[in-house]
Parts: structure tokens; sequence; C-alpha cells
């Protein structure tokens, strides 16, 4: 009996097979034809009854610490700003100047204090009001629990009267409003607590419905938003990790814009169905020398490989043209940027000479300086999860070899512990946001100073300590200005840094989606003015 | 059989521990920080008080042996710590990854299943006969292509060309699960066919199979009553193994068609340096390999007597 | 009668295995020597870059195209496949010698060496390669050498395996105990008795496990966790050009394509080798 069973089972599985052999491909394609076309027809629907909308993001992941949309938490303020749940107090305009938003204005009383006044009629998605009380139980939550914000704002206290705050910090701080406006910053209605999944209340264009950490947040209109109109009605933010995908999801229709796409993907999307917004932001591609390498510590070589490196060709082929030449640490958008400074512009020849000026030359032509039996080797750090810095590194290999300096590449995730240890590397390259909140001194202090974390190669130079302890106090944002400018002429005369590009950030939409703008500051994704027809 | 069973089963417990072990020193060794990889993740710059908090937080600052035998406490009770990345607990992230690679391991069993078996036999059947050959060839081409040529051969043609199969994967839905399935059932296929093939024609070549020929049997009863039932062990063994080692997730084809399985779990985790993760993938790997191991050995002897008599007599 | 067709049949399959063979070395022999001498066969530098060149589809000048950097895509895979074939040819020689060595010191003094090496290699099989590659990344510098000793690490107990039951199975010959009662050591006998007894199984083995480890290379730098670009290798070769599929799809076929060449001739040489090895050669598997 066992035994035909079996037998049956086994001429089945050979029939089965071989139906699906003939029948196969047929009745799937018929099969998906058929579920696209009911897709479509859902669209249309939809389209016609309420508004929908799909983003793909490549960003919203717990990779970037970006779990949740609550704003005290980690980097998670992003997320909630930018699928427009949460707004800040001021907002930064395309000049990275802050412009009212919830506040109406701000005022510096003296060193320690400020006023700062919101504007009436601002309510949370839950129709509760915004106003100063709010505030003020929204900025104590944030420094109580965030773990940057106590340390950034160095508020000591808050007084309110009606929708005036006067807050006091514990020391001059220039910059305040300028962290307020990191993501971080978003006002939410803290008596509506935080749920489970991490979503908030916040005074958005948009309310959240559902969210699943690395897979999608649902947004609904917010009925009750307090400036202005909302056209779309429902939204989906989907987390696509992967940029290829991003790439065929925005083909095929599944998503109707796209944040974070490949370079290499571009030129699939550079025609009339869909919509680049692109604009230049402060994140820079940078190298960093180390001041206690063998070869790096002479100027020459780190002067030559300045002049070594092919910034124009790297922006305008590596990166399809989406990208602008660095020579500061700022864009040139900046009243304070790159075109303020001097510094050298690729000159193979050139570079040349000045190694050869000062001793390095090809004696066992192998292509390859040497000064004292030192080869001109150069161990070049750097790290993959920027799609820019694998590309960069290639190029500099090839445009530096040129001029007889060989680039040893270290690509890698660990570059965090290599780079501690000095005598593993030679010039560390990433990428950093110079003036993300339109302040120029976080990269300073951050990155060139004795007391620097990121001063990676133990660059020191007295004027530039000297010229930060000024920064420091300085209110006046000209005179700030003026102070970044003199700071960056000095890292580059000591050719301690190079600015190789600055990031041209795209969002790419398909045709009949307006209302999707790129910000420099990238904070500022999806907002009020978002329509799909 | 159960006294087998008990023993096998001691003899593979040591390696389990072992491997907690080896794989927590590994991972300190290697060594490189979460906490500042995090950071640098973003761009920004932070204090260095913020680092030493965070890594403070995550137990990172005591000794390696302090750590190892709180994880291996944590772990006995079902605890295995939180991720670095997300701070979600292991064990339920792990949870949640598995029916992916569960859906994925069945369906792609399934498919090899009907592909192998019956074109196998028919290989056998029809030996160098014209039939034969060609599936030979598609076997032998399928054997040659690295998985991910295949993945990425399938998807240009599937989604790109044709746009039949959607990119994204939405979960559980039949035509997400198609692409995958098809690219792992295609090598796994390639192989087993060759394997039932031969061991079919080393029954065809026993005498009994002549014998029933000459006693009037009909071949087609000879086939499925006799000979199948005969290299039933084999083609058992095999799939065992393949089930094993696809419950350990098929990095590379998960990863290319962005499966939420337990594979690229692991891919991310090594490219995150999330040890809690990677920790909770090796065990799992671990365990698998002990039960399939187990189960290979107990089905051996429960399919095939001689191999059952032979055991009795150690 | 029929006895006598049998071995005629036996005769010609056995000359036709031997043609094919020999067929079969010549094209792996090629193929071997334009790995060797890659750096001299190829057309341009490939780690030349020229970014006024970049993206070129298959044309006269480059048979396969270029690259985003402008490199010339055939003499990128042809310094791939050195890598790829010198690496994988590596890898099993490491892993076959190895693992032979210690199968066959377990099969013959057996005891408490065997259960506990057995335990060892049961040990390298339950862990998984991914993670010893990542290990592996962390301790050396990185590249392909990763690949190389994560797979390694978790190859060889397969040819212990295998060494060790030939072993078994030789030593129950009757001239192997003869051996014994003459007064051979057991290093005499290995190396006189065993190992010569036990080299083709062990080939067999080995010739069969090349293309497939050639993949699995592939597969940790497509996974990145291999060889690392600039450095050309097959499967990182695929793994950037994954991208690009779409757009300029001859980045990720050229590379793909002669992976699938060469583990195909390299399988086609491991069944060849086996049937020609395989006293009954009663039929081809």
């Amino acid at each position: 009996m066992k035994k035909r069973i079996a037998g049956i089972v086994l001429a089945l599985a050979l029939s089965a097979s071989t139906l699906a052999g003939c029948g196969g491909t047929g009745g799937t394609s018929q099969t998906s034809a058929e579920t696209a076309a009911a897709e479509t027809a859902a669209k249309t629907e939809g389209a016609g009854g309420e508004k929908t909308f799909v983003f793909g993001d490549t960003t919203f992941n717990a990779e970037n610490d970006e779990s949740t949309i609550n704003p005290h938490e980690g980097y998670s303020g992003w997320a909630c700003i930018r699928y427009g749940v949460g707004e800040t107090l001021f907002q930064l305009d395309d000049d990275m100047n802050l412009q009212p938003w919830i506040g109406e204005s701000y005022e510096n009383v003296d060193d320690t204090t400020w006023k700062l006044k919101i504007k009436d009629g601002v309510t949370f998605s839950n129709g509760n009001p915004c106003d100063g009380e709010a505030v003020k139980a929204c900025l104590e939550d944030l420094v109580k629990t965030h773990e940057r914000a106590a340390g950034d704002l160095k508020i000591a206290s808050i007084d309110v009267n009606g929708n005036e705050l006067t807050i006091k910090t514990s020391e001059p701080n220039p910059v305040l409003f300028n962290y307020l406006a990191e993501p971080y910053g978003c006002i939410i209605d803290v008596s509506a607590g935080v749920t489970p999944e991490g979503m908030v209340i916040g005074t958005g264009p948009y309310v959240a419905k559902e969210l699943v950490t690395d897979d999608h947040l649902l947004l609904e209109k917010n009925p009750n938003y307090w400036n202005g109109d909302v056209n779309v009605d429902k939204i989906t933010v989907r987390t696509i990790s992967d940029g290829d995908t991003l790439a065929l999801a925005l083909q095929s229709g599944e998503i109707d814009a796209a944040y974070g796409m490949a370079y290499k993907s571009y030129p699939l999307f550079t025609n009339d169905n869909y919509t680049f917004s692109s604009t230049a932001t402060s994140r820079s591609f940078y190298c960093q020398f180390n001041f206690n390498s063998p070869v790096c510590s002479d100027g020459a070589v780190r002067k030559a490989m300045a002049m070594g490196i092919d910034k124009e060709g790297f922006v305008k082929t590596l990166l399809q043209g989406y990208g602008y030449v660095g020579k500061g640490a700022f864009p040139d958008t900046l009243s304070y940027g790159g075109q303020n400074v001097n510094t050298e512009s690729y000159d193979p020849e050139g570079a040349k000479k000045v190694l050869e000026d000062a001793g390095w030359v090809d004696s066992d032509g192998d292509g390859i300086r040497e000064k004292d039996g030192q080869k001109l080797s150069v161990r070049w750090l750097t790290y993959p999860s920027r799609q820019e810095l694998p590309l960069l590194a290639q190029s500099a290999q090839a445009t530096l070899k040129d001029i007889g300096i060989d680039i040893q590449i270290n690509s890698t995730a660990d570059h965090n512990t290599i780079c501690k240890d000095q005598s593993q590397w030679d010039v560390y390259v990433g990428a950093n946001v110079n003036a993300g909140l339109g302040d120029p001194a976080n990269f300073f202090s951050t990155h060139c100073l004795d007391s620097s974390t990121k001063n990676r190669g133990s660059y020191h130079n007295d004027n530039l300590e000297k010229l930060a302890k000024e920064l420091e106090d300085t209110f006046n944002k000209d005179e700030r200005g003026k102070l970044a400018i003199e700071m960056q002429q000095q890292i580059l005369d000591d050719h301690a840094f190079i600015f190789c590009s600055f990031l041209k950030m795209s969002m790419i939409s398909r045709k009949g989606v307006t209302g999707i703008t790129a910000h420099p500051c990238d904070f500022y994704e999806l907002t009020a003015d978002l329509d799909v027809n | 059989m159960k006294h087998y069973a008990v023993c096998r089963l001691l003899q593979l417990l040591p390696i389990l521990f072992a491997i907690t072990f080896m794989s927590f020193a590994m991972m300190r060794v290697a060594g490189s920080d979460v906490v500042e990889q995090k950071i640098e993740n973003r761009g920004n710059a932070v204090s260095q008080e913020v680092v030493d908090a965070a890594r403070e937080e995550l137990g990172l600052d005591k000794p390696f042996l302090t750590q190892y035998f709180t994880w291996l406490g944590k772990m006995l009770h079902g605890d295995m710590g939180t991720s670095y990345v997300s701070g979600k607990p292991v064990f339920q992230t792990f949870l949640t990854k598995l029916p992916g690679t569960l859906l994925l391991t069945a369906t792609s069993i399934l498919l090899t299943i009907v592909l192998s078996i019956p074109l196998g036999i028919l290989a056998a059947v029809r030996q160098n006969r014209i039939t034969d050959y060609i599936i030979r060839v598609f076997s032998f081409i399928g054997n040659s292509m690295p998985n991910f040529f295949v993945a990425l051969l399938l998807m240009y043609f599937f989604s790109i060309r044709l746009g039949l199969f959607p990119v994204i994967s939405t979960g559980t839905s039949m035509k997400s699960v198609f692409l995958p399935t098809l690219t792992l059932a295609i090598a796994m296929s390639a192989k087993y066919l060759r394997q039932v093939r031969a061991t079919i024609l080393d029954e065809l070549s026993k005498e009994y199979v002549a014998g029933a020929k000459a006693r009037g049997i009909k071949f087609s009863v000879t086939l499925f009553r006799s000979v199948l039932k005969a290299s039933l062990v084999t083609i058992v063994t095999l799939l065992t193994l393949s089930i094993g080692s696809l419950l350990g997730g098929t990095a590379i084809v998960e990863s290319i068609f962005m499966w939420d399985g337990v594979g690229k779990m692991a891919v991310d985790a090594i490219s995150m340096r999330d040890y809690p993760i990677i920790q909770a993938y090796v065990m799992w790997m671990a365990i698998i390999y002990v039960v399939v191991n187990l189960i290979t050995d107990l089905s051996y002897r429960y399919l095939d007597p001689r191999i059952r008599l032979g055991g009795m007599k150690q | 009668m029929t006895q006598e067709i049998t071995v005629r049949a036996k005769k010609v399959k056995k000359d036709h295995v031997k043609a094919r063979l020999i067929v079969l070395s010549i094209l792996v022999g090629i193929l071997l020597l334009a790995a060797i001498f890659a750096r001299q066969i190829c057309p341009y530098d490939p780690y030349a870059q020229d970014l006024s060149i970049s993206m070129q589809p298959p044309g006269p000048g480059h048979i396969m195209g270029t690259d985003e950097f402008g490199r010339d895509m055939f003499s990128r895979v042809l310094i791939g496949g050195r890598t790829s074939i010198l690496s994988t040819l590596a890898l099993v020689l490491i892993i076959s010698i190895f693992g032979t060595f210690i199968g066959v010191l377990c099969g013959t003094f057996g005891g408490f060496l065997d259960s506990l090496v057995m335990r060892i290699a049961d040990f390298f099989l339950a862990f998984p390669g991914l993670v010893f590659a990542m290990a592996v990344a962390a301790l050396f510098s990185g590249g392909i050498i990763n690949a190389v000793i994560a797979l390694a690490l978790i190859s060889w107990p397969k040819y212990s395996r295998v060494a060790r039951s030939q072993t078994l199975a030789n030593m129950e010959n009757s001239y192997i105990k003869a051996a014994r009662l003459s007064g051979d050591n057991s290093a005499q006998l290995i190396f006189r008795h065993i190992l010569p007894n036990i080299l083709g199984p062990v080939l067999v083995t080995a010739m069969l496990d090349i293309g497939t480890m050639m993949m699995e290379l592939a597969g940790l730098s497509f996974l990145n966790l291999g060889a690392q670009p600039p450095v050309a290798e097959w499967g990182n070769m695929m793994s950037t050009g994954r991208s690009m599929l779409q757009i300029y799809p001859w980045i990720v076929m050229s590379p793909g394509i002669a992976i699938f060449i060469t583990v195909s001739l390299f399988n086609l040489l491991g069944d060849t080798v086996r049937d020609y090895m395989d006293p009954k050669n009663s039929h081809s598997r």
C-alpha cells in the first residue's frame, strides 16, 4: 500500500512538472499582466478620489540611527522633519540663514540671555495649541533626553510669558538658534507622548499613522494644519536601502519620488518623464593629512597632492556632474565659502616641480619618486559606505601616479579604529557636513584644533587656535564669516586638508509630482507644497 | 536508535559551546567600534563624552571574559542582548527575519524537487539519448554559473526587460518570492538532477531490474516501486543538507533581491559590525549544522537497513 | 560473446574519455597561461584611467568596452582572471594538501587524536564562512586573501573526511598488514602505501572543487568581503558594475561570462578526470 502511494505521489510530481514546463511561462505572464492592470486601475481611482504618494528613501533606517520619528532620540529627528511631521522654531533658507517658522523672532539680550517670540495660532496635529508652555516642555524634554542637545544648546533655564520665552544659557552660545534648527529641534507635543513604535505629534502638514522601522512610514494629511492647505491625502515613505533597487522601483512606478539615488543610475532619469531637484550642500569630501606620517609630514608632498588631484574630472565624469569642485571648507553658495580663499588647482606639471624642488626624484625608474631611501608611497584610508569615496580614491590613485606618487588604498568599514593608530595611514579621506546649520564654527572645532576629536592627523597651528577662540565669543554674523574665511585660508596654506568636492544633493520625481524641492541643509523633503497630478 | 541519537547529540553539543566562545572572541579581536561607526555614517562630529557614554551603555568598556560570561548567561535565559545598530532586542529581530527565510527555503526546495527528480529520472531512463544530453547540458550550465550572476540575469530579463515581477520585495507575496526562488532552484536542481540520474542509473544496472523485466513486470512499475525507493536515501540526504544551508539564509540571493531574511540580516550586520546580531547568526548556523547532521545520520539508519545493522555492531 | 562486447565498449569509452581529457587539458592549459601571463597579454594597462572615454560600449578599440574610469574592460577581465584563477588554485592546493594530511593522520592513528580532529572539523564546518571572512578582513589588511583564508578554514574538513575514510578502507587491506608485520613504521606506511593509494580520490575531489571554490571566492568578493577595488577580480567587478546593469550591461556581462566559461572548463575537466580514474567506467555520470 505504502509503495503504491509513493508511486502515485511521484507520478503526480512528474506530471505536474511537465505541465509547469509547458505552460509555466505563459501562465505567469498572464497573471502578472492582470495584476499590473489591476494596480494601474487602483492608482487612477486613487488619484480621482484621494491623492496618494509613495516616497523611496535610502537613508531612513536604523543604520543611520533613524529608527523612529521621535526627534528626541538619536538622529530620528531627521525623519520627523523630512517627512513633514515636525517643524522647528526657525528654518534655514537657501543661503543657510534663519527664517521664521514656528518661531516669529528672536533677540539677543546679553551674552547668555535670549528672547524668543512664538507665532500665534500654531497648533499640533491633534488640535492642541503650540504655545510658549508647549515649546518650553518640548525643549526641556529635549535637553534631558537627547545625547547631543544639552552640550550643543547649553540651556540653563527657560521662562515663559504667554508666547514669549526667555532662554538663559550656561555660557555664551552665539549659535543657539542655529542649533535649534537642527532636526532634533522639532517641536512636538510632549503631553501627547510617544507611541511604542516611536511616533510623535508635531505641527507639520502630515500625521504619522503607522511606522515599521527599516520598512515604511504611513502618513496622512494633517486636518488641523496651521500654515495653509495640504494637497496630498496619503503618503507612504518606503525605506529602500539599496540604490539599485531604488532606481528600479522608480522606473517601474512603484514609487513616485526618490531620495538617495546612485549617480550611476542618473542617466535613466534624465528625460522628460522625470524631474530632478538638485542643490549644493555643504557635505564635503575631503583629505585630512597625518602630520606624523613619514611622507605627509613633508609640506611639499601635501602641496603636490593638492595639485595632483583632478577634482574637475572627478566631479564631471565620476559624479556625472552632480557635485561641485571644492576649494575651501565651505561651498561657494555660502557668503564665507570657497570663493574667498586661494588654493592650488589641478596642475600635474607644477606638482612634479614642487616634488623635485623638495628632493623627491625617481632614481630607480619605477615611476615612483624617492627621497633619502624613502619611497613616495601614501596610504590612503577611506570607507565604502559613501559611494563617492571609493570613486575618489581610485581617481586620485591614477592622477597621483602620473606625478610619481604611489597611493595604497585602504577602503574599509573599520576606518575609525585604524585612524586612531597614526602609523597605519598617511591621509584620511572622508565626508562631513561642514556647515549643516548655516554656521562655520562646528567644522573647525571638530576637525582642526588641538581639542578636536576628529583632528585625526594631529594638525596644529597657533594662529588657528587663536582665531577659534575669537570665533567662540563673536556674535556678529558678518564677523563670524570673516573669521571663518581667515581660518580656511590658514588651513589651506598649511595644506592640512584638501577639499575635493561638495555633494550636489538630488531628489528625483516622476512627471506629475510637484513641490519636491531639494534644500542645501538637506532637512526639508515632504512639505505642504507637495502635490500629485 | 534513541541511544545513538543521544550519543551523537552529546558529541555535537561541545561544538555549540566552542562556537559561541570563538565567535565572541573573534568579534572582539576584529574589534572595530560600532559607536564611532554609527556617528561617522551620519557625517557629523560629536564629543568624546558622548562616545564614551554610548560605549559604557553597551558594556564595551568591560574586560573580555566578563563580557563573554554576561552574554552567555543572558543567552541561556533567552536574552541575546540588543542590536548595536537598531537598539532592538536581537532575539526579536531574528524572529522577524526568520519567516522570510523559511518561506524562501520552502519554495525553493519545492521547486528543486519538482524540477530535479522528474528530470533526473527522465535523463536516466533515456540514458545517452537526445533528451538525456539536453537535460545534462542544462544541468551543466546551471552548475557553472555563480548564483549572483544568475540572479542578475533573471532580474535583468524578468524585472527590467519584461517588467513581470516587482523589484521591491513585499514580504510574503508570491510575486516577489518567484525570482529569488528560481535563482536558488536553478543551482540546486542542476546539482541534484545529476545525482538523481546517477543514483537511478546505479539501481537500473542492478540484477533485480533485469530479473523483473524477465518476469514480464512493466518497466514503469519496477521504476516507481523499486528503483525509486532504493534511490530515496541519496535524495533525502541531499535535501536535508540543502534545507540546512537554505535555512542559514542565502546571503547573496537575499541581499540582491532585498529579501528580508536571515542571510541579508547577516550581511547587513557584518557590514555594520553589529556584534550581537552576528553572534545570533553564528549560533543559528551552528544549531542548524548540529540538527541537520543528526537528522541525516538518523534518516540514513532508518532508510537503509544495511547502515542500521552495521551501526548496531559498533 | 557478451563479455567481449562489453570489454570493447569499455575500451572505446576509455579512448573517448582520454581524448576528452587531452582536449580539455589543453584548453585549461591555455586558460592558465593566459592567467599567468595576463600582464603581458593585456592590450592596455588595466589600471590606467582615462575619464574622457569612460563607459564606452564594446567596439573596435576596446572589445569589451570601458568602465566608469575609462579603463579597458578586456584588460581588466584578463587581470581579474589572473586574480580569480590563481587564488582559487592556491586555495584548492592548500586545503587539499592540509586536509589530506590531517585525514591520513586520523585514519592511521585513530583513537583520541581522531575524534578530537573530527570535532574540530565539525567546528569549522558549522561556522559560517561570511563571519570568518569578516574577522579575517579585520586582522589582515583586506583583499582577496580574506576570502581565501575564510574559505580555507571552512573547506579543509571535506578533504580530511575523504582522506580519512580512504585511509581506513586501505588499512583493512592485507598488504598494509603485511607491511606492518615486516616492520614498517608509521611514516613509511603512510608515504609508501597509504598516500599513493588515496591520491586518486583526493585528486578527483580537488578537480571537482575548483569550479565551486572559484564561484565561492567570487561570491565573497561580490559581498565586498574579498578583493577590494581597484584590484580587478571577477566577483568585485560584477559587484561594482551591478548598478550599471541597465545602462551599461557590458560592465557586468564581461566578467560574468568569463566566470561562466572558466568554471565550465574546470568542471568539465573535473568530470573527465573522474571518469578517467573510475576503474568501473561503466557509465558516465
